[in-house]
């Protein structure tokens, strides 16, 4: 056994001391990349504080409402929960466009076509049983979803036409060609523009009338649904060629094209499940909430959806947790206004405020070098 | 049916139209020949539609309500320029969040300041600025009011859009200035090399597109429609974002573009007036300018080529 060496020249001290400097410096950055998440909330929650109070309102009164409006009693927790369930699955969307280096700013759109195919099919299904009509429903979201995503990802696939433009316009034309459809061929009788109600077996329970236990509240079956989802789409990208494709051309397109991936068709395959989850999305407020449709069904859920996915960092079991999080806000915010007089777009201000510091994490570990500086330079004082 | 449609007011309404897209494609095109990129414009033309609006409010001068348009749009603009140039931020989902703040900080601002969502109290807009008299019979009065409608009926800032995209094609590739802000967007690393401040190029980059599209903003609310409505500018920053590609991410490409969607707008605006005639729902043609959108895009984008580093967050340590 050889010797052990102890080398105590100054050297090689210094590289000792330079190594240790790196890894802790690597440490830092890791421990950044994890909190980022949670101090992107705190600054923006802080940030819609200051705004409040710039506004002559009082800050604690109003995320105090806000808390007990979201999470005060059974009744509060399933709107929550009623809010977050579309989130869920307009998060897994983006999140998993993302992870193919995809931005799929489209959603909305997909969100309506699903929503329509939705109330279309559970309506023309009536009779069957639940068994039968509740898959098939989905189904035929998801493949609107999906199929409104198509063009877009073709143009993507083809010539290179950037997502971002498309699945917007798509988006724009999606919303269009819904409203048409609920004004005009598959109008309710009566002068309202929506779509006759969902036979009730096409909807989706709530879940104190599967589980008596429960309180009465308004979340349904969806967010079962959505949670489930969320894990089969975790699964699907960790374990599967189909999410190994997918992550290595987000990762890497030239090498991933080099290693045999066929880049155009992940391309293609990806954006359309994005549309998919986001159909999926419109299903469950359609069979779910209202059991019908109508313009006005869907409060922006396609745009949160990329707050959400930015916030869980395209991590499908993270996105539950960003979805409750702005659920939260949502159900919260009425209650907000109701008793602090604060406008409820306060949030959408929280909402670009996370997604500007997820997005430039920089910003976050400037901010912790800075106050760790400042630290540093009292210290020496 | 001809005759009614094809009128002088059509074009000059294509004109106006396309004024808002313009400024901000023209603006567009600039900040991304630096390398940065830019799909924050609709969030942008919201901040200024709505600052030119409380200020002109405010003040009751549509004029400082102009400046008032460009300051918002500026403050917003140097979040983007901020986080893109300074941070290395990813500047797609930068420009995402802005215009998600724009939308909530105009609603949220909208009740606070005036009660109510929706749609604020009006000004008097800003006028044309001539007013040559028209009238009268045969050709030669015929022939002048084509003139006087399609070239000299435009409010300031239409003119100024117009001015500016002939100007900064120029500028962009006829001066020593423009040689040197496209190549901040071609090869950085050059650029820092010979001793250009990269940082400080796409800084003012950014803030130039910051200023179009606030101008942008106080064409709609103080030029146009006189009041300013939560959403009001309705995809017009995305339709700029493919102008500005249509036109090859050159100033007078992305006006010459934006006109073309203008036209399309203008054109199903004055259909619908003849709905009686054309059977066709009026959503088909509220979503014309947008399906144009992707055509234009289906038939240009594979020949179009992007400056090479663009979005590429460039750090001089290198």
């Amino acid at each position: 056994m050889p010797e052990q060496v102890i080398d105590d020249s100054p050297e090689h001290r210094a590289q000792e001391a330079e190594r240790r400097f790196a890894l802790e410096q690597e440490r830092i950055r890791r421990l950044i990349r994890v909190a980022t998440p949670f101090i992107s909330v705190a600054i923006a929650i802080l940030l819609g504080s200051v705004v409040i109070a710039l506004s002559g309102k009082d800050p604690l009164l109003a995320f105090g409402a806000m808390f007990s409006g979201a999470f005060g009693g059974t009744r509060q927790i399933g709107e929550t929960l009623l809010r977050a369930t579309p989130l869920i699955f307009t998060g897994l969307a983006v999140a998993y466009g993302f992870r193919s280096g995809l931005f799929n700013i489209g959603a909305e759109g997909q969100l309506f076509l699903g929503g329509i195919a939705a109330a279309f099919v559970g309506v023309m299904l009536a009779g069957y049983p639940w068994m039968i009509s509740v898959p098939l429903v989905l189904l035929a979201a998801a493949l609107a979803g999906a199929a409104w995503a198509f063009i877009p990802a073709l143009m993507k696939a083809r010539i290179g036409a950037h997502e971002v433009i498309t699945t917007m316009m798509f988006s724009y034309i999606g919303r269009y060609v819904v409203s048409w459809i609920i004004a005009g061929p598959f109008k309710d009788k009566g002068q309202i523009p929506q779509t006759p109600e969902l036979p009730e077996t096409s909807q989706l329970p709530r879940l104190s009338d599967v589980f008596t236990f429960i309180e009465p509240n308004r979340a349904h079956l969806g967010i079962v649904l959505g949670i489930v989802l969320a894990v089969v789409v975790w699964w699907v990208l960790k374990y599967t060629v189909l999410g190994y494709e997918a992550r290595a051309v987000g990762f890497n397109p030239t090498a991933a094209q080099t290693g045999g991936i066929s880049v155009s068709m992940t391309t293609v395959k990806s954006l359309c499940i994005s549309g998919a989850l986001a159909g999926l999305a419109g299903a469950v407020e359609v069979m779910g909430v209202h059991h019908r449709m109508f313009d006005q069904f869907s409060s922006g859920f396609g745009f949160t959806g990329i707050a959400v996915a930015l916030l869980a960092k395209n991590n499908p079991i993270g996105v539950i947790a960003a979805a409750i999080l702005f659920g939260s806000l949502s159900a919260g915010a009425g209650t907000m206004q109701l008793e602090a007089g604060v406008s409820q777009k306060v949030i959408s201000v929280i909402q670009g405020t996370i997604i500007f510091l997820v997005g430039a994490e920089a910003i976050v570990s400037w901010a912790v070098k800075r106050i760790r500086s400042m630290k540093e330079a009292t210290d020496v004082r | 049916m001809f005759a009614e449609v094809v009128t002088p007011e059509l074009f000059a309404s294509a004109v106006r139209l396309a004024t808002p897209i313009a400024l901000a494609a023209v603006g567009a095109s600039i900040c991304e020949r630096a390398g940065v990129v830019n799909i924050a414009m609709e969030g942008l033309m919201l901040i200024g539609a709505f600052s030119g609006m409380v200020t002109a409010l405010m003040t009751g001068s549509a004029w400082l309500g102009v400046i008032g348009a460009v300051t918002g749009a500026l403050i917003f603009a140097s979040l983007h320029a901020w986080a893109s140039v300074n941070l290395g931020a990813d500047q797609v989902i930068s420009g995402t969040a802005i215009n998600i703040l724009a939308l909530g900080t105009t609603g949220f601002l909208m009740e606070t300041i005036f009660g109510h969502p929706g749609t604020t109290d009006s000004v008097q807009t800003i006028g044309p600025v001539f007013d040559f008299p028209t009238g009268g019979e045969g050709p030669f009065a015929t022939v002048w009011l084509w003139i006087d409608t399609v070239f000299l009926s435009y409010t300031p800032i239409v003119y100024f859009g117009m001015f500016a995209a002939i100007f900064l094609t120029w500028a962009l590739y006829r001066t020593r200035w423009g040689l040197r802000l496209r190549s901040l967007g071609e090869h950085p690393r050059a650029a820092d090399t010979v001793g250009i401040n990269v940082l400080k190029g796409r800084w003012f980059a950014v803030l130039a597109s910051g200023f179009m599209s606030g101008l942008a903003g106080a064409n709609l609310t103080l030029e146009q429609v006189g009041s300013f409505t939560e959403g009001m500018t309705n995809g017009r920053g995305f339709i700029a974002l493919a102008a500005m590609i249509f036109g090859r991410w050159i100033p007078g490409g992305g006006y010459l573009a934006s006109l073309l969607f203008g036209f399309a707008d203008a054109l199903q605006l004055k259909l619908q007036l003849f709905s009686d005639i054309i059977r066709i729902p009026a959503q088909f043609f509220l979503m014309l300018p947008y399906l144009l959108t992707v055509i234009v895009l289906a038939g240009v984008v594979g020949r179009a080529v992007a400056p090479t580093a663009i979005g590429k967050p460039y750090s001089e340590k290198g």
